[in-house]
């Protein structure tokens, strides 16, 4: 674990950095990381988020807007709970939107997906950095 | 310490278990992680599917639904499991996202107990758990105590209701309990129960008291507790007890009624049997002694306000033992019942005495109070609340004594009962029951002691006897030492041979220089037991002056002493007969004993054995005042007895009736072929002397012969009359044509 606690991330200007102040309730779970806590969760979200990407990506194809609101659920809570705010903020968008069915431009869900992707990209580097420093 | 509380607080330091379910991993790991931390146990399911599955054989305290998953969502999951059996009230909290106010509408819908936003603030989540925690415990915790309470109404046959009335166009109702149904007698399955159709289980009779009774309760307002009896619709008789507490609305207005019914036949049942036991002989049904103070002690207090007199009358039993000893405990018993039946024939008897109705009923009510009890054993008590002069009283005693004439039968046997009735009235004889009943004692006594069958006014003399009753027992206690009783003797003789064959000992008491008489104190004696040392007493005595007269004159034949049975019943009767006959060195057979034949017969099997043993030490037994009791012929042929004495009562109608012979005739047969002899008693005229001889019996008892004398003067008769042979009834007997002479000198005049 980094002694040096990460500045707060945005996609766009420079390496995505995690919520110090998520991080902070997460190391309140296991303050001195005896039971690994932080390590276990940054793992379990690395997972569930290659499994997001891969199916955004199988999406691109098929064009379904439920799987992406679903998608976008899912990884709205739980990229907030690690600190990958920017995410969590798209993740709300996307599904408000998609929800409150909006008649949007042809290729907007393609512009959601596309930065749905973008975001968590970002924030598996993020993620991976703090797993791996 | 509230026990409900404390339970709670036991329920409460148990580690809650939570079921999670999140199909978020890193959700369902961080609250997991999070809720552990804060004291949780924790099971994490990642589907609805999952989590019904582990519903199966577990149930969670708690259960945290995430609202949106996949496949069956948080609202399907929470609805499925509201229909499992067991998961109807339990807690189920659904996690929803912070702008998705359709969720927790959908939520509620789906019968989630509540909503929580999602958020990584687990100290936010913990308190919202306890809270539903708490509220849980306390759900189960009322639902445990109403089924408690539900079951204990149950057990007390008690059940609760509501009764509203028309208010404001709001119509009237009752709700009654599914306990309070069954208390009248209704299935769970009875839809709806109107007053209406309750107030028509109440018996027409008492109905319309009732309705007032409820009417009177809601014009006031005020508290309703009664019991009211109702018949069921499969015809079974109940007492319900109705108590209910008005309820009214903003104004202040009754508005209607709250309160339970309870089932107190049983109670009703049980407390009546006790008024009955506490009240009620349970022989004969009449009032108990305790019941009959109290309804004398109801007439005087009237009878005094009222100024009027009251009578107690009290009825005792002639010869009750009697009866009691010689046909069983059983058949006395069915004699009392059939008494008492007569006895309340003789005056208004009520059976009930309502309390309050002798306080309230007019000027005529203490004529309730008018009845026949039993105070024990063969005693009763008619009390008559009003008696306008002694002659009432005296006619109801009347009454009484012609009911006792026709026999009653009992065991099969025609019985044949009297009773001494004694009059007591107030105020006159006594100003409180005790005084009454203790002076219509006295008048009773005063009958029995007049020969019974008979009814007598207490008067002040009487109770005077008693008195005099008193000191005679006193004294005779010092009878024995002061050596003031005294044995005199009357001869038995022979006609035919003019002699005397021996003589029978009478008992006197010489008491402050007055002759006191038999009847006087024998039966005081044997009612206070003092008769025991007089028999022992007089056993002495006899076998002392046969001795004598053996010194003096040769006499060889033997005294005759009076025994009452009970003294056969000692086992030291032939060892104390005995140690008097070897102390005055005179043979055994110098004691003869006589027992009545009634005293004989009432106690046969515990004298039997005694009978014999004097028998074989050679005293012989001589049965008293034979033919007017009742023996068992069958007895009497086995029993070691030497003579039979004939009734006096027969001997005195001898030539005046022709049943008196007859009956003396078959006891001199009797006799005879038992091989016994028979003797006599009471003989007074030559005429009685000359049927007797004639009839067949030669030795005989009477004042014809001899008075009871003192030993001296008989020593003295014998000598200057029966051996000069100078008696008017020497040479009378046996000699048919002297007796007109003989009859001529004596005047036929018995000798007094």
């Amino acid at each position: 674990m980094s002694s040096e606690p990460p500045r707060a991330g945005s996609s766009d200007a420079g390496p995505v950095s995690l919520d110090a102040a998520a991080l902070g309730r997460l190391r309140e779970l296991d303050p001195d990381g005896r039971h690994g806590v932080l390590p276990r969760i940054f793992a379990a979200f690395e997972t569930s988020l290659m499994r997001m990407l891969v199916q955004l990506d199988a999406e691109r194809e098929l064009g379904s807007a439920s799987v992406v609101s679903t998608v976008a659920h899912t990884l709205k809570s739980s990229s907030a709970s690690v600190g990958a705010l920017a995410l969590s903020r798209a993740c709300a968008d996307v599904e408000r939107r998609l929800r409150a069915g909006e008649p949007g431009e042809p290729g907007d869900l393609d512009a959601d997906v596309e930065r749905l992707m973008n975001e968590s990209e970002a924030a598996l580097l993020a993620v991976r950095a703090m797993l791996r420093p | 310490m509230n026990p409900v509380q404390s339970f709670a607080d036991a329920s409460h330091s148990a580690v809650p278990e939570v079921l999670l379910v999140d199909d978020d991993e890193i959700n369902l790991l961080l609250t997991a992680i999070g809720l552990r931390e804060r004291g949780f146990k924790l099971v994490e399911a990642s589907s609805g599917e999952q989590a019904l599955e582990l519903l199966r054989d577990w149930t969670p305290d708690i259960i945290v639904l995430d609202a949106l998953m996949p496949g069956l969502d948080g609202f399907d999951t929470c609805r499925r499991l509201r229909r499992m059996h067991g998961f109807e009230n339990v807690p189920v909290l659904m996690l929803t996202g912070l702008d998705d106010d359709a969720s927790i509408t959908r939520a509620y819908e789906a019968g989630a107990t509540d909503f929580f936003v999602k958020a990584t603030q687990w100290s936010l989540l913990t308190g919202r758990l306890h809270y539903l925690l708490r509220a849980s415990r306390t759900r189960i915790e009322l639902e445990r105590s109403k089924s408690k309470l539900a079951r204990a109404q149950d057990l007390a046959r008690m059940g609760s209701f509501d009764w509203w009335r028309i208010e404001r166009g709001v119509p009237g109702g009752l709700r009654v309990s599914p306990e309070a149904l069954r208390v009248f007698g209704f299935g769970p399955q009875q839809e709806e129960v109107s007053l209406r159709m309750l107030l028509r289980m109440v018996p027409q009779g008492e109905r319309r008291g009732f309705l007032r009774l409820l009417h009177e309760a809601m014009r006031h307002a005020s508290v309703l507790a009664t019991d009211v009896p109702i018949v069921l619709f499969d015809g079974r008789q109940r007492i319900i007890h109705v108590e209910a507490e008005p309820e009214f609305n903003e104004h202040g207005h009754g508005a209607g009624y709250t309160g339970i019914v309870q089932d107190v036949t049983d109670r009703r049942v049980a407390e009546d049997r006790i008024r009955q036991l506490a009240n009620f002989d349970s022989l004969t049904g009449l009032p108990n002694r305790r019941q009959l103070i109290w309804r004398a002690e109801r007439a005087l207090e009237l009878a005094r306000r009222m100024q009027h007199q009251c009578a107690l009358l009290l009825i005792d039993l002639d010869r009750f033992k009697v009866i009691n000893d010689t046909l069983g405990h059983g058949a006395g018993d069915e004699l009392l019942v059939e008494v008492g039946r007569r006895l309340r024939a003789c005056v208004r008897h009520s059976d009930q005495v309502m309390e309050g109705a002798i306080e309230s009923g007019g000027a005529r009510s203490h004529r309730a109070l008018e009845a026949v009890g039993r105070l024990g054993g063969d005693e009763f008590v008619a009390l008559l609340p009003e008696v306008a002069a002694d002659e009432d009283a005296e006619r109801v005693a009347q009454r009484i004594l012609d009911a006792m004439r026709e026999p009653i039968f009992v065991s099969g046997q025609e019985c044949f009962v009297t009773a001494s009735v004694g009059v007591a009235i107030f105020p006159r004889d006594g100003n409180t029951v005790v005084d009454l009943l203790r002076n219509s004692d006295v008048a009773m006594y005063s009958v029995k002691a007049q020969g019974k069958n008979a009814s007598a006014l207490y008067s002040p003399q009487l109770a005077g006897h008693g008195r005099a009753k008193l000191e005679l027992e006193t004294a005779l206690h010092k009878a024995i030492e002061r050596d003031e009783l005294v044995l005199h003797y009357q001869p038995k003789i022979d006609v035919r041979a003019a002699r005397m064959v021996g003589a029978e000992a009478l008992m006197r008491w010489q008491r402050d220089g007055v002759l006191v008489p038999p009847g006087d104190f024998i039966p005081l004696a044997e009612e206070t037991g003092l008769i025991v040392p007089l028999s022992e007493w007089a056993l002495r005595e006899a076998a002392r002056q046969a001795h004598l007269w053996q010194e003096a004159f040769g006499f060889t034949d033997s005294i005759a002493v009076n025994l009452p049975s009970r003294l056969f019943e000692r086992s030291d009767l032939v060892e104390h007969i005995h140690q008097c006959v070897t102390a005055f060195d005179v043979p055994h057979r110098v004691i003869q004993l006589e027992i009545t034949e009634d005293n004989l017969m009432k106690e046969l099997q515990n004298v039997i054995p005694a009978l014999h043993r004097l028998n074989e030490i050679g005293v012989e037994i001589s049965i008293d005042d034979f033919g007017t009791g009742y023996s068992s012929l069958a007895y009497l042929t086995t029993l070691p007895i030497s003579e039979l004495k004939i009734d006096r009562s027969f001997v005195r109608d001898l030539g005046i009736t022709p049943q008196s012979s007859a009956v003396v005739t078959a006891i001199i047969a009797l006799a005879r072929s038992l091989g016994l002899r028979v003797i006599a008693e009471g003989v007074e005229t030559l005429r009685q002397m000359e049927v007797l001889h004639r009839l067949g019996c030669t030795v005989m008892q009477g004042f014809l012969f001899s008075r009871g004398v003192p030993p001296d003067e008989l020593q003295r008769w014998l000598e200057q009359t029966v051996l000069p042979r100078k008696a008017p009834w020497i040479g009378a007997a046996g000699e048919h044509e002297g007796l007109e002479t003989a009859v001529a000198a004596a005047g036929a005049r018995p000798f007094r």
